[in-house]
């Protein structure tokens, strides 16, 4: 029952996503919703990674940021189309995923944020200073529409059906692998890997597959992210991005589906409504961050959770 | 490609002075990894603090080097009694991706923060000292490198002797060799905690103050620097105070002279696939895990 309460929700949702267009003419507020769908993606990959299998992963700024570059090279650089540039997207971050991920999941787990950390800060640097490639802070302007058959995605509104279709799909997988057995085992790993092993399950293989899909799917969005922006430079790589999905997962709920997605889209508007100052915002963020974790260490999905038990408790007594 | 080996020793000494420093950086992250199995995301802002500390009290003590150094270092490690008492005292022993969140969304607001007082514009920092040196020869170096290279080596051999020597100093290791058993013995994990933040941060805040006067002082350095230094710390061990000293003074050697001869993108590549082919073959490091075995 409770089930079919939340599909009803999510394509209800989905319906009015898809409405919005024709609810609003203001591009800036369409703009919104396309950076809601991107940032909902990374942050839910962001919750694949950490709130499910409890690998605090830095290296997502630096999936969301080479993802950019591949998508964007491939147009300004390398003669593809869009569609190419986030295949590159996908692969090549899929081959990273597994290089640094492999040594680093050996590890510990303080290690292997350290490694993820160092990773996403070395993307930001190769971004500033690989300059025959990446054309160094100056960036690559003008990111031309994608198209699709000849059907150019020109347009906020036009764009956002691109995004929105996008989220959808990556979004459905997430959910698909949060429920299915795979998810029962990455929280099984997170909870306590050595009985998991015990049970015949190779944790750095689950590991490895979380990682690596989180990967992916934020790299995708990350390269369509570069074009709705038109311009890719080394900003995308700024701890913003990551300061913002980590914001969304630890405050919707690590470890919860629907916490995180909600989250996501509600917290797209936050910058926009911050809008005084780049650095007083950072500042702000960075306190929410520090009070959240303090204070609501399982987000709002934890709270509602545990009051849900409280009150089946007080109900029992 | 024929090196003039007075060009090579030059850039020794640099790499040096640097690694020395670098290793001051490096030896707090780890001090406090061992004793509070927490990594401290906001070290390199302390970095920046005592670089501006530094910079702002040169002029108020007529641009006196020691007494400006002392008042950066103190004021460093007030920051990090703050940082203990404020936050890190909240968090029990298995927060550690807790500790990871707070810390960083500390960094962040004391990064913007300063960048937002006082201008995200690169200082370059005068002293009593100038930008006179030494030469020996051909070699030049400065006094204020001369000078920084001095104090790392300093404070090494004062935090090898506290470490070994005092109560103080061995109660750390006892903490961060085993836990129960340090308690058991009557050793109050908070103090020792506390005890470990402060001189943590107040050895980056001497990094950051001997650097003020080498580099340029801007708010991102501190950023630049832990990055260096989470590589470093994983290369010579977690926990491992020699090791992480060993590895960054490898590293002030390594960057040097790379420096001198190739593309600065190798230079910040290097570390970072030092980092991970350490990793794929040792897991622990280089070095193991062990605060600084007993002597």
């Amino acid at each position: 029952m409770r089930r079919f309460a939340g599909v009803g929700a999510a394509a209800c949702a989905v319906g009015a996503a898809a409405l919005l267009p024709t609810v609003t003419q203001s591009n800036y507020l369409i703009g919104i919703a396309v950076s809601a769908c991107l940032f909902t993606v990374a942050a839910a990959s962001l919750n694949l990674v950490y709130g499910y299998t409890g690998l605090l992963s830095f290296a997502q700024l630096a999936f969301w940021g080479i993802g950019g570059y591949c998508a964007a090279l491939t147009v300004a650089t390398f003669g593809g189309n869009f569609w190419q540039g986030l295949l590159l997207a996908a692969g090549l971050n899929g081959a990273l995923a597994l290089a640094v991920g492999y040594p680093a999941l050996r590890l510990n787990r303080h290690a292997f944020v350290i490694v993820s950390l160092s990773f996403a800060l070395l993307a930001n640097l190769i971004a500033r200073d690989w300059t025959e490639l990446t054309r160094g802070p100056l960036g690559i302007p003008g990111l031309p529409a994608p198209t699709l058959f000849g059907f150019a995605f020109r347009g906020t509104a036009t764009f956002y059906y691109l995004a929105l279709t996008y989220a959808m799909l990556a979004l459905g997988l997430l959910y698909a692998i949060a429920s299915s057995q795979i998810g029962v085992t990455l929280r099984a790993i997170k909870q306590n890997e050595i009985l998991a092993q015990s049970q015949g399950i190779s944790g750095l293989g689950y590991k490895l597959l979380a990682f690596t899909v989180g990967a992916v799917l934020t790299a995708v969005a990350g390269g369509i992210f570069v074009f709705h922006l038109t311009i890719v430079d080394p900003l995308i790589l700024d701890f913003y991005y990551m300061q913002t999905f980590l914001i969304m997962v630890i405050i919707g709920g690590a470890g919860s589906f629907w916490g995180v997605v909600v989250a996501g889209v509600l917290m797209s508007a936050l910058p926009e409504l911050l809008r005084f100052s780049a650095d007083l915002r950072m500042v702000l963020y960075g306190a929410i961050l520090v009070a959240a974790v303090l204070v609501m260490p399982d987000g709002v999905a934890g709270w509602l959770r545990r009051r849900r038990v409280e009150r089946l408790r007080a109900a029992l007594q | 490609m024929t090196i003039d080996p007075l060009y090579l020793v030059q850039l020794t000494l640099n790499g040096l002075v640097l690694g020395l420093l670098y290793a001051l950086i490096a030896v707090g992250l780890s001090l406090i990894f061992g004793v509070l199995e927490i990594i401290n995301f906001a070290h390199g802002e302390f970095l920046m603090l005592g670089a501006y500390a530094m910079t702002f009290m040169l002029p108020v003590v007529g641009l006196l080097y020691a007494p400006a150094l002392l008042a950066a270092v103190l004021i460093t490690a007030l920051g990090g009694f703050l940082l203990f008492e404020l936050f890190l005292s909240r968090l029990g022993q298995h927060d550690f991706e807790r500790s990871i969140l707070i810390t960083i969304g500390l960094s962040i607001m004391l990064l913007h923060g300063t960048q937002y007082l006082v201008s995200a514009t690169p200082r370059l920092v005068d002293t009593e000292l100038g930008f006179d040196g030494v030469a020996i020869g051909d070699i030049r170096i400065t006094w204020t490198r001369l000078i920084g290279g001095g104090l790392a080596l300093a404070a090494f051999a004062s935090l090898y002797g506290l470490l070994t020597r005092t109560p103080f100093g061995r109660a750390m290791r006892a903490i961060a060799q085993n836990r129960e058993a340090a308690l058991m013995v009557g050793i109050k994990p908070r103090t020792v905690a506390r005890n470990a933040v402060v001189l943590s941060t107040a050895l980056c805040g001497l990094a950051g103050a001997a650097l003020a006067p080498i580099q340029l002082v801007q708010p991102i350095m501190g950023q630049f620097l832990i990055f260096k230094a989470f590589a470093l710390v994983i290369i010579g061990g977690l926990g491992n105070l020699p090791g992480a000293i060993a590895a960054a003074v490898a590293l002030g050697l390594f960057e040097s002279w790379i420096g001198g001869f190739f593309e600065i993108i190798w230079q910040e590549a290097a570390v970072f696939l030092l980092m991970i082919l350490v990793l794929l073959v040792r897991p622990n490091g280089l070095f193991g895990r062990a605060i600084v075995r007993a002597g």
